[in-house]
C-alpha cells in the first residue's frame, strides 16, 4: 500500500466530514440571518414603491 | 420500495418547506436585475450556501461516486485541484475582482466593453451551447439515482424526471435568483446533513480499516467474494493505471478556468454585494470542493468493496454495461446500507442536491440567453415586464429541452468526462477571452473570434466522434432490416475504420485550451492594435 497517499486521502476525507459538519451550523445560523436582512431590504423597497409620489 | 413512513415524512417536509420558501420569494421580483442577480444584495454566508449548493448537485454525487467506484480515493483528485484553484482565485481576486467591479450581469456583457457587441453575442452563443449541453444529463442522472436508491422500477425514470423538473421550474420561473438563493440555503443544510450522516454511516458500517484493505485487495485482485476489481490504483492518482500526469495537468488548467469562467459560479460573484465579499466567499468555500469529490467518492469506493465482499453486484445491475453499472452501484449500495429514517434523509438530501443545481443552472443559462443573445438584437428597449417574461419563458424552454435530451442522449463514456468536455466547449475560449481581455492590452476582437472558434473545435470533435464510434461499434458488421440512412452510414464507417478508437478526454480538453490561446495570440498580433474603448481603467485593468 502507498502509505503517503493513503494518509493524504484519509486526512482529506475526515477533514471534509468535519468541515461539512461545521459549515452546517456556522453557515446555517449566519446565512439564515442574512436571508432575514435581505427580505427586510426588499420589504422596505416595496413599501417605498407603494407610497404615492408627492404632487 | 425501501421507504418507511418516517422516510416519507422527512421527504415531504423538505419538499413542502423548500417549495413554499421558493414560491414566497416571487413577491420581491420587480425586474430582470432581481430575477437574475437578486438585486446584488447577496452577503457572504448566503453566498457560500448558494455557491456550495449549486455546485454540488445529484449529478455531482453520481459522477464523483462513479470516480470513487472506478478510481478509489484517488478519484477525488479533481476536488483537491478545484479547491486549490478556488483558494488561489479568492486570495488574489484573479479575474473575479475586475469582473465584479465591472458591474455586469453576465461574462459576455464584459466582452462587449472590451471586444464589441458581436464578440459578446458569439461568446453568449458558445456559453449557452456548452452550458445547456453540459446540463443535459443532470436530470437523467438525478432521476437514475432516485430510482435506484429507492428500488423503484426503471420504467418510472421518465416520471421521476418529469416530477423533479416540474417542482424545480415552479419556483425558479416564479422567483428567479431570489428563490434560488433561499432554496439553496435550505438545500445546503439538508444536503450537508445528509452527506455527513451518510459518510459516517458508510465508514462505521464497513469499518475504515476494512474499507482501505478491501480497496487494496480489489486493486491487487486478492479479494475474496465475487472479486469486483479495480483497474486503477486506489490511492495514487499519478500511477499509470490511474489518471496520470497528463490528465492531472489538464485538470489543473481546467479547474482554474472553471472557477474563473463557469457562469453558474460567476453569477454568485456577480450577485454578491461587493468584490471583497466575492473573494471571501471563494476562499471560504474552497475546501468544500474537496468534500464534493472525496465524500461521494468515499461512498463509491465503499460500494466497490461492499459488492466485492458480498457476492458481486445486485441482480438489477447485472447485464448493464460497465459504465452504467459503475454509475448505479453507489445508489444501489446506499439503498441497501442505510436504515429506516436515514434513507429518507439521504433522499431529501438527494432531492435538495438535484433541485439546487438544476434551478441555479436553468436560471444562469436563461439569463445569458436573454442578456447576451436576445437583448443585443433588439433595437427598441423592451419593457421590464417583457424582459422578465422572456427570461421566464427561456427557463421553461431549457427545462423542457433537458427532459427530452436526458431521455434521448446516451453517455459515451463516464459522466465526469462528458461534463468536463461539454463545459470545455466554452471554458477554454471564454477563459482565454477573459484573461486576455482583462490583463492584455494588445488583445483584439479578431483574436477573440479566433479563440472562440478554435476553443470549441476539440470538445465538439470529441462529442461527435466518440458518439459515432460507440454507435458504430455497437452495431457491428450487420445491418438491421430495413436499415436507416444513419445505420448504413455507420456500417460504412465501420468498414472504413475498423480500428477507430475514441478520443481521450484529456487530449480533446488540452487541445481546446492550446488552440484558444493560440487563436487569441495570433489573431491579436496579426490585427491592428485595439482602439481605446469606452471603459474606465479602474473598472477593467487591461
Amino acid at each position: 500500500m502507498n502509505d503517503l497517499f493513503l494518509l493524504f486521502w484519509s486526512v482529506m476525507i475526515f477533514a471534509s466530514i468535519a468541515w461539512y459538519g461545521f459549515l452546517l451550523f456556522y453557515v446555517g445560523i449566519k446565512g439564515g440571518r442574512e436571508i432575514i436582512v435581505m427580505i427586510k431590504t426588499f420589504d422596505e423597497r416595496n413599501a417605498q414603491e407603494k407610497k404615492p409620489e408627492p404632487k | 420500495m425501501n421507504l418507511a413512513p418516517i422516510d416519507w415524512i422527512i421527504i415531504v417536509v423538505y419538499l413542502v418547506g423548500c417549495m413554499s420558501a421558493g414560491i414566497y420569494m416571487r413577491r420581491y421580483i420587480r425586474g430582470v436585475d432581481d430575477f437574475a442577480v437578486a438585486g446584488r444584495t447577496m452577503d457572504l454566508n448566503l453566498g457560500i450556501a448558494s455557491l456550495a449548493a449549486t455546485e454540488l448537485g445529484l449529478v455531482t454525487v453520481m459522477y464523483t461516486a462513479q470516480l470513487g467506484y472506478t478510481n478509489g480515493f484517488a478519484g477525488a483528485t479533481m476536488g483537491v485541484l478545484m479547491a486549490t484553484a478556488m483558494y488561489f482565485v479568492g486570495r488574489t481576486g484573479f479575474v473575479i475582482g475586475p469582473l465584479r467591479r465591472a458591474g455586469v450581469m453576465t461574462i459576455p456583457e464584459l466582452f462587449e466593453k472590451r471586444f464589441g457587441v458581436k464578440v459578446r453575442w458569439l461568446a453568449g452563443l458558445f456559453i449557452v451551447m456548452g452550458g445547456v449541453l453540459n446540463m443535459g444529463i443532470f436530470l437523467r442522472l438525478g432521476g437514475e439515482f432516485l430510482v435506484v436508491a429507492t428500488g423503484m422500477p426503471v420504467q418510472r425514470l421518465e416520471w421521476v424526471m418529469t416530477a423533479l423538473l416540474g417542482m424545480i421550474l415552479l419556483y425558479t420561473v416564479l422567483g428567479g435568483m431570489l428563490s434560488v438563493l433561499v432554496t439553496d440555503y435550505i438545500q445546503f443544510i439538508v444536503k450537508g446533513a445528509g452527506i455527513v450522516v451518510t459518510s459516517i454511516l458508510v465508514i462505521s458500517s464497513l469499518g475504515w480499516s476494512n474499507l482501505v484493505h478491501g480497496l487494496w485487495q480489489c486493486w491487487e485482485g486478492t479479494g475474496g467474494g465475487a472479486g469486483q476489481t479495480l483497474t486503477a490504483h486506489p490511492f495514487n492518482p499519478l500511477h499509470s493505471s490511474n489518471f496520470g500526469w497528463m490528465y492531472i495537468l489538464w485538470q489543473l488548467v481546467f479547474q482554474i478556468a472553471v472557477v474563473t469562467t463557469w457562469q453558474t459560479q460567476i453569477s454568485r460573484v456577480l450577485s454578491s454585494k461587493d468584490e471583497a465579499t466575492a473573494k471571501r466567499m471563494y476562499r471560504r468555500t474552497a475546501f468544500y470542493f474537496v468534500g464534493r469529490f472525496a465524500l461521494p467518492g468515499l461512498w463509491g469506493a465503499a460500494a466497490m468493496v461492499y459488492f466485492s465482499q458480498h457476492g458481486g453486484l445486485p441482480a438489477a445491475l447485472q447485464g448493464l454495461t460497465a459504465n452504467e453499472a459503475s454509475l448505479r452501484a453507489t445508489p444501489a449500495f446506499l439503498g441497501l446500507l442505510l436504515p429506516t429514517g436515514f434513507i429518507g434523509l439521504l433522499l431529501a438530501a438527494a432531492l435538495a442536491a438535484e433541485m439546487s443545481t438544476d434551478s441555479g443552472y436553468l436560471l444562469t443559462w436563461a439569463t445569458v440567453m436573454y442578456n447576451d443573445l436576445i437583448s443585443p438584437c433588439v433595437k427598441k428597449p423592451l419593457s421590464p415586464a417583457a424582459r422578465l417574461f422572456i427570461t421566464r419563458a427561456l427557463v421553461l424552454a431549457i427545462g423542457l429541452f433537458l427532459l427530452f435530451y436526458g431521455l434521448w442522449y446516451e453517455l459515451p463514456g463516464n459522466a465526469f468526462d462528458y461534463l468536463a468536455v461539454t463545459g470545455n466547449i466554452y471554458l477554454a475560449s471564454v477563459c482565454t477571452l477573459l484573461v486576455a481581455g482583462l490583463y492584455w492590452r494588445r488583445a483584439t476582437s479578431q483574436g477573440a473570434y479566433a479563440a472562440l472558434l478554435l476553443g470549441a473545435v476539440g470538445p465538439i470533435t470529441f462529442l461527435v466522434v466518440n458518439l459515432l464510434i460507440m454507435k458504430a461499434k455497437r452495431m457491428g458488421a450487420h445491418l438491421p432490416v430495413p436499415p436507416s440512412l444513419m445505420q448504413e452510414w455507420l456500417l460504412n464507417f465501420n468498414q472504413r475504420f475498423p480500428n477507430a478508437q475514441p478520443i481521450h478526454p484529456e487530449l480533446a480538453g488540452a487541445l481546446s485550451f492550446v488552440l484558444a490561446f493560440l487563436g487569441m495570440l495570433v489573431g491579436s498580433l496579426l490585427s491592428r492594435s485595439p482602439e481605446k474603448r469606452n471603459i474606465p481603467a479602474t473598472e477593467v485593468p487591461a
